[in-house]
């Protein structure tokens, strides 16, 4: 595997969730789109300010939650009918009330897990290497007492010097070149 | 953390609106007082043929249904408003006129009880036969089958007609009680004049919730005693356990519904649209779909436990309700009273949405009231396993009168509403509600 090399992109460190969230806006405004807020706690505002308005967890959940229902209804039908054909008290072999709770269960099981991994996937979770804990100052204050808003290289709009212009308009305490 | 007040731009709404001068219902609300006396006129003009028209027994049964229906919307009102007061939270600050109001519908529900008291002996079979030698006289006469006449010998210290009146009279003293002090004490916060301090806010809470908490209980008792002596003692023979919990349920069902479908019209006018935020309305729509999900897991047990029993002294109650026509009926209620529901509330979007809320919540409590005929009328020998149209064009009462009955209700209700001034002030919760939410 070639080895990747060059800028990940520029990283503004904040003290306010205020000042990252109006730098965010302006980004978005300026046309940057490929970029990211770090916070040590969740900030709405923040999400709002990136565009973040939509993801994919219902839907996986609800996938889920269909996957669950069909693999237990039918499972259980093939079970009674089919496997292991058995009289009780001289119903039907396809006695589909009795299937109902562990359809139900495995309904909310299945959508529970969808969504727990689910989300984890999207966010691209496990992840063992991430080019920001390059930086040392998001190493120290992400998760503690900072807020940092990160412009990506890959961004089409991106340019080392013009972005980094960009961001210390915004009194940043510290704009950072982070490698990959 | 300071977090939410931040000044950023983008025209993001960060000051706090303000209340409105007036805060009094709007006029519209007069104007739909008399679009809903119109409807019950014409549904009554109906209804009067149908009697007239040789239809008494049906219009006698879709009577007790509509009651049924003002009795759910009154009393699960108030378990409501003494919920929302034991639980706090925002959603109960804006649904605390409108559940107040259908509160004060009890004299109205009270008088509309009557009829059924009088017309008893047509309905209910502990009516017709209230004494052991009236119970001999029918079994002679072949009136009565051996089962019904032990089951009204057994039951007569609840199911005689003595001993209901006694019952709807504590029913209806202890829910009166209630109904007084909250909307006494809820006029009395308002105007106290330490109103907008913390000691303020705190004295009453803690009022209102030592009243309601006990209150909660209180209520569930009565309404399964108005639930058995009136929907299922039709059928003297049977029983359910879970009989009074699925009518609280239900009664949340449809109480939540109408309660957001009033808030909702009300946002059209000052000074709803003031207050009615969609962060609230969608956590009033996540509260629905757990009502809606509770009502079919209790009324699913109840199934598959009489079903599982396999006993004929229950399985009966359903058969009638399955077979002879009655499997079209039953499958359309659960399609209405639980699938459309529940798969419309799932979505964000429709829980956030004014015009879609309005029409599901509408939707709801016909619903409601479809799962009430079915429970009602296929009680009674002429319609049990037999559900026809042909000859039988009466039926068609269970249209006309309850929409009657609900028409003269709403009127009622609405007249309540507009008494009072539709926003709570002396609560700390309506400063938080006029802030900003984030737009999602």
């Amino acid at each position: 595997m070639p080895v990747k090399e060059g800028t990940y992109g520029l990283l503004a460190e904040f003290d306010t969730p205020g000042a990252l969230v109006h730098a965010t806006e302006a980004a978005r405004d300026a046309g940057y789109r490929r970029m990211e807020c770090y916070t040590p706690y969740p900030v709405e505002e923040a999400a709002e300010a990136l565009g973040v308005v939509r993801n994919r967890v219902p839907l996986l959940t609800l996938m889920g939650g269909i996957m669950g229902l069909t693999t237990a209804f039918l499972m259980q039908t093939w079970i009674s009918r089919w496997g292991y054909p058995m009289n009780f008290a001289g119903r039907p072999l396809f006695s589909w009330p009795a299937f109902i709770i562990p359809t139900y269960e495995w309904t909310i099981l299945f959508s529970g897990l969808s969504a727990a991994f689910g989300m984890l996937a999207l966010n691209g979770l496990p992840q063992p290497y991430h080019p920001l804990f390059n930086a040392p100052n998001f190493r120290q204050g992400a998760t503690d007492h900072k807020f940092f808003l990160c412009l990506e290289a890959t961004d089409p709009r991106f340019d080392v010097n013009e972005t980094r212009a960009f961001l210390e308009q915004f009194h940043a305490v510290s704009v950072v070149e982070v490698d990959l | 953390m300071a977090h939410g007040n931040e000044q950023h731009g983008h025209g993001a709404l960060t000051e706090p609106k303000t209340l409105p001068a007036s805060l009094q219902a709007p006029e519209a609300v007069a104007a739909w007082r008399t679009r809903a006396l119109i409807v019950a006129a014409v549904a009554a003009i109906a209804s009067l043929l149908f009697l007239f028209g040789g239809g008494a027994d049906h219009v006698m049964r879709a009577y007790l249904l509509g009651w049924m229906m003002t009795f759910s919307l009154c009393g699960g009102g108030l378990c409501l408003l003494m919920l929302q007061y034991v639980s706090g939270g925002k959603w109960g600050l804006l649904l605390r006129r409108p559940l107040e109001a259908m509160t004060r519908t009890l004299p109205l529900v009270v008088i509309l009880l009557i009829p059924i008291l009088i017309f008893a002996k047509k309905l209910y079979l502990w009516a017709a036969f209230p004494t052991f030698e009236a119970v001999e006289e029918g079994l002679k006469s072949k009136l009565l089958t051996e089962a019904q006449a032990h089951a009204l010998n057994f039951k007569r210290p609840m199911l005689s007609p003595m001993s209901v009146i006694v019952q709807m009279v504590v029913v209806f003293a202890i829910m009166g009680a209630f109904t007084y002090f909250l909307n006494k004490w809820s006029l009395e916060r308002e105007a106290d004049p330490e109103r907008g301090s913390q000691g303020s806010y705190d004295r009453w809470r803690i009022k209102f919730e030592n009243l309601s908490g006990i209150g909660v209980l209180i209520y569930v008792g009565l309404l399964t005693i108005v639930a058995i002596d009136f929907i299922m003692a039709l059928d003297v023979t049977w029983y359910s356990s879970v009989w009074g919990l699925l009518f609280l349920v239900g009664q949340g069902y449809v109480v939540l519904a109408a309660a957001v479908h009033s808030a909702i019209r009300l946002s059209k006018y000052e000074p709803m649209a003031t207050i009615l935020r969609k962060t609230e309305q969608y956590d009033l729509g996540k509260f629905m779909l757990g009502f809606v999900m509770l009502n079919i897991y209790l009324a699913f047990a109840q199934f598959l436990i009489i079903w599982s029993g396999n006993l004929p002294e229950e399985l009966p109650w359903y058969l009638n309700r399955i077979r002879g026509g009655w499997w079209v009926i039953c499958t359309c209620d659960f399609i209405f009273h639980w699938v459309i529901p529940f798969v419309l509330l799932l979505s964000k979007d429709l829980k956030r949405s004014k015009s879609k809320m309005l029409a599901l919540t509408g939707w709801m409590i016909f619903a409601r009231g479809f799962d009430l005929f079915w429970l009602i009328e296929p009680n009674f020998p002429d319609a049990a396993r037999n559900l026809h149209l042909s000859g039988n064009l009466s039926i068609l009462a269970y249209i006309t009168v309850p929409v009657a009955i609900l028409g003269i209700w709403m009127a009622f209700y609405l007249t309540t509403l507009m008494s009072r001034p539709l926003v709570v002030v002396n609560d700390p919760h309506t400063e938080e509600i006029l802030e900003p939410e984030h737009a999602h």
